[in-house]
């Protein structure tokens, strides 16, 4: 056992884990966050994405103990049905949900690039979503919605 | 060297189990506290939209706003049976069901406001925004809140079935009418073949689909978009690598599936050809989206090399393969 610290979604935490928990495991069985959803587990789909110190990752591949003195973001902390994300509303009013398995993912992943980048080029965004894998949409919606979202936070 | 060429497909589908298969969808709907009705129902949401274009029938049918539709689904204790999710077939049989359910709910209501305003008979009482009322004296009026109030708190319910009529082929001819309604649909592609390297490109796509009636166009662009990236994939990257009955390529790693650089915007034309049989006139589209974009692809790759590609995934490998073969061929007529 290990002890770490890390902040997510704003809360500081002090935790013991195993030496070989993964982070999505921290954050899914430690923190309850089911938001971070599972996928490949070998970093190809995207649905574990989640924001660590400004960039993204899969949760997945990437050790507990490696979060030591993170700062993390999941889907759950970015917002919520009372104080909901322009990123999220724009999903929601272009209709870029279906199944809703990679929006967790699709989501963080449009918040840091547009935190980057706050007017990125469609080849921009469909490059920055490139590691979310999604089988319903066609990534379309979801391209316009992040769109959307940009013209909004801008 | 880098050709482009161009290619069409086209398709029409079955909608439902078909061929004489009972094919089955019921739905119940009740009066609920505050004059909201539920609609119970099994059929599966699974993003393609069941939920949404369901509760839209339902709220149609009962004049009313969709935000006072209560619609509950997915947990067979509390609701009739309604099939799969499958088959492309929830739109038309299960939206079929709500409707006939509705339509026994709203004949309910009247019989009630009958009763309680001491009417003679239905004739003339309408039901629309959550109260039945006599169309030439509004005057008398009963709102469903107030029926709710007045009855026994949630025994006002009606059922409704919908049976798909579709009639089982002839063994020995082959005749008969295995689907009803059918759905049809146009699909062209622009494409670059790079005969070098055996990549091919999507330059422009155009998608035509015949939805009867677009109950949620949002949703149905949703479907069009979303079969033909799934055709994208299937026709030129994925690949099971079955040997020996194993699969080989069982992980994302191996089994590529597009990405959003690999997918574009593609232009979509919802045809409306409302079908008398259907809630509102529309059909199912879930599965035939997929299906005339790979005759459309093959059909621009032979429009830009002149080859014609007779197994899928045409990954770049095979298609050099087969250029290669091709020249051989060409070469050995001269």
């Amino acid at each position: 056992m290990k002890k770490i610290s890390l902040n997510v979604n704003g809360k500081d935490h002090i935790l013991e884990v195993e030496e070989d928990m993964r982070l999505i495991d921290l954050l899914r069985e430690k923190l309850g966050l089911t938001g971070v959803k599972e996928g490949c587990s070998e970093g190809e789909c995207g649905a574990c994405t989640v924001i660590m110190d400004g960039e993204v990752v899969n949760s997945c591949l990437v050790m507990a103990f490696q979060a030591e003195g993170s700062s993390i973001l999941t889907i759950e902390g970015l917002g919520d049905e009372e104080n909901i994300h322009p990123i999220q509303q724009a999903f929601i009013d272009v209709g870029a949900v279906q199944c809703g398995y990679c929006t967790p993912g699709m989501i963080l992943a449009a918040k840091a690039l547009l935190d980057k980048n706050p007017n990125p080029t469609e080849e921009e965004i469909r490059e920055a979503i490139s590691g979310n894998l999604c089988r319903c949409t066609g990534y379309n919606k979801i391209v316009q919605a992040i769109d959307r979202a940009k013209e909004v936070l801008r | 060297m880098k050709k482009i060429g161009r290619g069409i497909g086209l398709s029409f589908y079955g909608t439902g189990y078909g061929n004489g298969f009972p094919d089955v969808s019921k739905a119940r709907v009740r009066l609920l506290e505050g004059g909201k009705v539920g609609i119970y129902v099994g059929g599966t949401e699974v993003g393609q939209g069941a939920k949404t274009v369901l509760t839209q029938i339902g709220a149609e049918t009962l004049k009313m706003p969709v935000e006072d539709i209560v619609f509950v689904h997915e947990d067979t204790v509390h609701m009739p049976d309604a099939g799969t999710a499958a088959a492309s077939r929830q739109t038309y049989n299960t939206g079929n069901a709500i409707r006939v359910a509705c339509e026994n709910f709203r004949n309910k209501l009247k019989e009630l406001a009958r009763e309680h305003l001491a009417l003679n008979s239905i004739y003339g009482l309408k039901v629309e925004n959550g109260k039945i009322y006599l169309d030439f004296f509004p005057q008398k009026s009963l709102s469903f809140e107030e029926l709710f109030e007045k009855s026994s708190k949630g025994d006002i319910e009606a059922e409704g079935e919908f049976v798909a009529q579709t009639v089982m082929m002839e063994e020995e001819t082959g005749q008969g009418a295995p689907y009803w309604p059918y759905t049809f649909n146009a699909c062209g592609v622009e494409l670059e073949v790079d005969t070098l390297t055996g990549l091919v490109e999507i330059r422009k796509a155009v998608f035509a689909q015949d939805v009867g009636r677009a109950i949620n166009p949002h949703l149905v662009e949703g479907q069009m978009d979303g079969g033909f990236a799934m055709a994208l994939g299937y026709v030129l990257f994925e690949d099971l690598n079955l040997k020996e009955g194993k699969i080989n390529n069982n992980k994302f790693s191996k089994y590529l599936i597009p990405t959003a650089m690999d997918t574009l915007e593609i232009e979509k034309i919802i045809v409306e050809d409302p079908e008398s049989t259907a809630p509102y006139g529309a059909k199912g589209i879930g599965e035939p989206t997929m299906i005339p974009v790979g005759p459309a692809i093959l059909n621009a790759i032979y429009d830009a090399i002149g080859v014609r590609i007779t197994e899928l995934p045409v990954t770049p490998e095979r298609l050099v393969k087969a250029i290669q073969e091709h020249e051989k061929e060409k070469g050995e007529v001269k």
